[in-house]
């Protein structure tokens, strides 16, 4: 289907890939289909665009990649929401805010989009912890991962193996398939950045 | 919006397993105690708020800010 967007013009989006926000996101509740748009740039920002909105779209980022040590605890309830039994199936991202001065850019790390890879239904999920920061400022930890990544062959290998202990919950299979998923994608936008 | 009048020390209790007391009154501030099960989350309400302030400033994020912030970070 096409999909319009104020950013990146007419995009042709597959009907599998739209992502389902049941009560939509904070503030945004009337909006409830969203797609990914990754414009392989080597930020590794993707937006989170709404299909009903065309100049709505959400700057997200993997927190781990900034903070490779942020757990996501959800619970029981959460999880059923999601229709997850656990976030081996998942992907977390964190919506960023990128203000004109962009070394003040932040995340925002109290509220993570977790979504059901497998039904592509999502949720942006309040976490109870409160040392969890809405405005996390992140740009030098961004910096940091994007100037060793890109400098160093030696940490894609440290990349892959963090993904592994992400994983370590999950049975042995799905661990398999999502490690593929996720470092395939890693991989494609280092080769972006290295043209 | 029902609204109840408790004294210090008193409690209201919200279904079967949320009890909430009024632990301290000092002049304007209340300090609440609150008892419920651990899957329910309890936020002060200006976490909702900074929250949705958040997602408001970052949908209407500038591309060209994403450009600059991209030539940032390519330098040393």
């Amino acid at each position: 289907m096409k999909v319009k967007t104020t950013r990146f013009g007419e995009l042709d989006v597959d009907k599998k890939d739209v992502i389902t926000f049941k009560e939509g996101i904070l503030g945004f509740e009337s909006l409830k289909k969203f797609f990914v748009v990754d414009p392989g740039d080597q930020t590794l920002i993707l937006w989170l665009q709404s299909v009903e909105n065309s100049s709505v779209a959400f700057p997200i980022i993997e927190p781990k990649i900034f903070k490779p040590d942020y757990v996501v605890k959800l619970l029981p309830i959460e999880l059923n929401s999601l229709e997850l039994e656990n976030l081996a199936d998942a992907n977390v991202y964190t919506v960023i805010t990128i203000p004109p001065t962009v070394t003040e850019m932040s995340a925002n790390m109290k509220a993570p989009i977790v979504i059901n890879n497998k039904t592509k239904v999502a949720r942006q999920i309040v976490l109870q912890d409160n040392k969890l920061e809405v405005r996390h400022k992140m740009y030098m930890e961004l910096k940091k991962y994007i100037v060793n990544f890109s400098s160093d062959d030696s940490k894609r290998t440290r990349v892959e193996l963090a993904i592994s202990v992400d994983n370590a919950t999950a049975t042995e299979v799905e661990v398999e398939n999502h490690n593929e998923e996720r470092v395939s994608r890693i991989n494609s936008n280092t080769a972006i950045d290295l043209q | 919006m029902l609204v109840l009048t408790r004294k210090l020390g008193e409690s209201i209790a919200i279904d079967d397993h949320i009890k909430i007391v009024v632990v301290q009154i000092k002049g304007k501030q209340v300090r609440l105690g609150i008892k419920a099960p651990k899957e329910t989350k309890i936020h002060r309400e200006e976490v909702y708020d900074a929250i949705q302030k958040q997602n408001s400033e970052a949908s209407q994020s500038d591309i060209n800010d994403l450009y600059k912030l991209s030539e940032e970070l390519k330098k040393k």
